[in-house]
């Protein structure tokens, strides 16, 4: 039992790293309704240009932390120009595909500019385990887990109390009443996607300071760890993709524990198999399969 | 013909499977990205059929579809309900799950002393069935390009046909469809069915071709790509994800130009082209020019067509996934 | 041949069709109205198979069809259209027709239905016909995006002919159209539509429905609320008071 609740409670810390992916991805197909392949190679462009940063300037981690942050927005910015508003609504699938091409592209980049396996990173905190109530946590984990949370309650203050929140959550419910309503809905996708951009940013910062080093796998593993905590929980929710990070955290961490590290990505794809089979909502999308229905067949 | 150009030919001819496979797909209205899943299946049959059970290449092929075709009516069921995306990433999560599957999959038999079969992540080599028989790079390309050839017939009579009208029928309005007596559910499993089967001749070829295959072969970026292939080259005819092989495999591959960098240019062209052409190349309204033209070419008259008119074969848009 | 008892419908809380008795037997055009949010075009979508009822029963020519597949139901000579025109927009005025014939009786087993064969000339003349009937014959070959409102609710009709139901089932046929557009629209329906088979048509304009139908069924809330000819229903004030009642409501 007691390994069950330390497979828990690791599952949740690690968990906090794939919301904050999520909520990236899911801000974005919020307000586009589009997935966009490109997020996690974009993130690691910020990441890095962190790991850049670090080893050429021996930079502290608040200036590596805001390096990444900026390059992700960046990379954020270009693939949103040239995949996503340069190509009309309605050819939806051309943006994936070219979303899809331009990590290619990044991808290539990165290994070409940085042909080393690994490269080093600095870290938030010291390598302390800690003990409570016989449960023991890394400190790292604890740090980043506390930032992610913050960063979570951030957002959440932002999309239910700002008027660009409000912005956000009219484009992501109805575009076109929104368009109606005098809302620049071009305008709020690009600041979605800053913020996405930035988040991711943030996110790989976090993970990349665990971890101690960076990998150019890093762009796919980010893109499909968001993806599938963002479908678990519900695509284009906020906190469905936070509820579906950490469900992933501690379905891989138990799954790895008791099936062994082989099974553990399986175990998560055929989980996500099988919520997109009987509850394509994820968590918190409500009964999607007959909302959609229904609005479908709005005749 | 040089080697080289053999190769290279030859690639292009079995990537075509997986392209035409998933462009099958798009006509019926689903975008998947999981045809790879079929590739592998197939591949695996049909080496385990001629390396382990002794049986022909012709023989094993033919198997390897079969199975192949069989994992896809299987796969069709619980996909049925899902739709646009969400039908997009379910197909992407079974093809990583097979993946994953092959990676820690063995069977292995004892031939000539030696241990021949899959091994997990080693992947399953030994499958020299090509190299025994003598048949050179030639004479298999040439197989590669026959059943392309036949593959290309059957989708030419579709195109032509009542049940290509009804798969575009799906594709278009599937909703409207139903009410007009289209049983989707039996389409639909037609559709995937025949989908798997395409993709798994092209595995089939490969294992054959490459003598050994590692599941890491068969990742998400060989799915990603069989759908763009036909994006690139064109939804207005299948002729247009061979092009999209032709000019991804053989323009780049083959040229020494940008070897080290040939990923950013490419990845930077299709996103380019993507923005002029979001149907690809060869899109329906090229397509139609185009016959537009060779009917008048030859002489046939056609009755005034005064509006600009899109032909049957489009792909739709992705339906929006409501949350 | 239709007969509709105590059917039932509910979307979450809402309560869409609450309890309908209706049958129809004749020929002819029958009228179905009543205030935005009464339950007809969800009387229609159950009918055709888009949701299951969530009770009661529904029996065409003797056959229970509650809750069948919608192309089951089509099979069985059922045919509707729909509020806003629904055609395939990327194909021709023609070749939306002829999508229709595709899964008839008649289609099956020549697989290359599209070459040239004594069936497939009769249904192309069955398309030129009707193509003709609906004055649609002019602009066969344009893409139906392309098309003006009236032709598309004109196609709309077309398509929903192409199949030969017995019972057709017309979602506001006349929506957004002029009052000589409407009016060219009930004559259409009346000589073409009507003959040889059943139609029930939703409209929210009174001459039409007077116009053309022999009897109109009011609904409200999901109930019906009154059944019987023109004049009479539009003189009944329980009629009366749920369209005008329900005018002030939202005012």
């Amino acid at each position: 039992m007691i390994d069950f609740i330390q497979n828990s409670v690791d599952g949740i810390m690690i968990g906090s790293r794939y919301a904050l992916l999520a909520i990236g991805f899911t801000l974005i197909f919020g307000v586009m309704r589009r997935l966009n392949l490109s997020y996690g190679p974009s993130i690691m462009i910020g990441v890095f240009v962190g790991t850049f940063i670090f080893i050429e300037f021996k930079a502290g981690w608040m200036a590596v932390a805001a390096a990444t942050l900026v390059g992700a927005v960046i990379a954020g910015i270009y693939v949103e120009r040239l995949c996503f508003w340069a190509i009309r609504q309605g050819a939806a699938l051309a943006s994936m595909v070219s979303s899809f091409a331009i990590w290619m592209q990044l991808e290539e980049f990165v290994t070409l500019s940085f042909p080393d396996r690994t490269y080093p990173f600095p870290p938030l905190t010291g390598d302390v385990p800690l003990k409570i109530a016989g449960i023991s946590i890394q400190l790292s984990y604890l740090v980043m887990f506390a930032m992610a949370t913050t960063l979570m309650l951030a957002l959440n203050l932002a999309l239910y109390r700002t008027r660009f929140g409000l912005a956000v959550r009219a484009v992501s419910e109805n575009p076109v009443a929104a368009r109606f309503m005098g809302i620049n809905t071009s305008r709020v996708i690009f600041f979605a996607f800053v913020v996405a951009s930035a988040l991711g940013g943030f996110a790989g910062f976090l993970i990349a300071a665990n971890e101690q080093q960076v990998t150019p796998l890093f762009g796919l593993w980010a893109t499909f760890k968001g993806l599938i905590a963002m479908m678990l929980g519900g695509m284009g929710s906020v906190p469905g993709a936070i509820l579906g990070g950490f469900l992933l955290g501690v379905i891989e961490r138990q799954a790895t524990w008791y099936l062994g590290a082989e099974f553990r990505d399986l175990v998560a794809y055929g989980l996500l198999f099988v919520f997109l089979a009987f509850r394509p909502g994820g968590l918190l999308g409500q009964r999607l399969a007959e909302r959609e229905r229904l609005a479908l067949r709005r005749v | 013909m040089d080697e080289h150009t053999i190769q290279v030919l030859s690639n292009i001819g079995m990537f075509s499977f997986i392209a035409l496979s998933a462009y099958l797909l798009l006509i019926t209205g689903e975008i998947s990205f999981g045809q790879q899943a079929f590739f592998a299946i197939s591949a695996y049959a049909s080496g385990i059929a001629t390396a382990m059970w002794g049986w022909g290449l012709g023989l094993g092929i033919l198997w390897g579809a079969l199975v192949a075709a069989a994992a896809a009516f299987l796969l069709a069921w619980p996909t049925l309900r899902m739709r646009g995306l969400y039908f997009a990433i379910g197909t992407l999560a079974f093809a990583e799950m097979i993946r994953l599957v092959f990676e820690v999959w063995t069977y292995q038999v004892k031939i000539d002393g030696e241990l021949v079969g899959p091994d997990g992540s080693e992947g399953f080599r030994g499958v020299r069935y090509a190299f025994e028989n003598d048949i050179s790079n030639l004479e298999y390309m040439l197989l590669i390009y026959g059943l392309l050839a036949v593959v290309l017939v059957f989708f030419f009579l579709i195109e032509r046909s009542r049940l290509g009208a009804i798969f575009r029928m799906l594709g278009e309005d599937e909703l409207l469809a139903e009410m007009q007596g289209v049983n989707r559910v039996y389409y639909k499993v037609l559709a995937t069915v025949m989908s798997g089967f395409i993709a798994g001749i092209g595995g089939a070829l490969y294992i054959h071709l490459n003598t050994y295959v590692e599941p890491k072969v068969f990742n998400v970026m060989l799915g990603v790509h069989s759908l763009a292939y036909g994006l690139i080259g064109g939804l207005g005819t299948s002729l247009g994800p061979l092009i999209g092989v032709a000019l991804d495999i053989g323009l780049l591959e083959s040229t020494r130009l940008f070897t080290g960098f040939r990923m950013v240019v490419f990845g930077g062209l299709v996103a380019v082209l993507l923005i002029v052409r979001p149907r690809g190349l060869l899109d329906e309204d090229v397509v139609y020019w185009l016959k537009r033209r060779a009917a008048r070419w030859l002489g046939r008259s056609k009755k005034p067509r005064p509006a600009r008119r899109r032909p049957s074969i489009s792909a739709p848009e992705v339906r929006d996934a409501e949350d | 041949m239709l007969r509709i008892e105590g059917l039932r419908r509910h979307f979450g809380g809402i309560e869409a069709l609450a309890g309908i008795d209706y049958s129809l037997e004749a020929e002819g055009v029958f009228g179905l109205i009543g205030p935005n949010g009464s339950g007809k075009t969800t009387l229609f979508n159950v009918i055709t198979g888009l949701y299951p009822p969530n009770g009661g029963r529904i029996r065409f020519h003797d056959e229970d069809i509650s809750g069948r597949s919608p192309h089951r139901i089509s099979a069985m000579g059922i045919a509707r259209t729909f509020q806003s025109p629904r055609v395939y927009r990327r194909m021709t005025v023609r070749e939306n027709l002829r999508a229709a014939q595709h899964t008839l009786p008649g289609a099956r087993g020549n697989w290359l239905t599209l070459a040239r064969s004594p069936a497939r000339a009769r249904a192309e003349g069955h398309l030129d016909e009707l193509l003709e009937a609906t004055g649609l014959a002019e602009r066969q070959n344009e893409l139906a995006s392309n098309l003006p409102l009236p032709d598309q609710r004109r196609l709309e009709l077309a398509r929903a002919l192409a199949r030969s139901p017995k019972l057709l089932l017309l979602d506001e046929p006349a929506g957004g159209m002029t009052p000589t557009e409407t009016h060219e629209m009930a004559q259409l329906i009346r000589e073409v539509a009507a003959p040889g088979r059943t139609c029930i048509v939703i409209e929210h304009k009174m001459d039409m429905i007077d116009a053309l139908c022999a009897q109109v069924c009011v609904l409200n809330f999901g109930r019906k609320i009154a059944e019987d000819a023109p004049g009479e229903v539009l003189k009944d004030p329980v009629v009366l008071e749920a369209y005008i009642g329900r005018q002030k409501g939202a005012a």
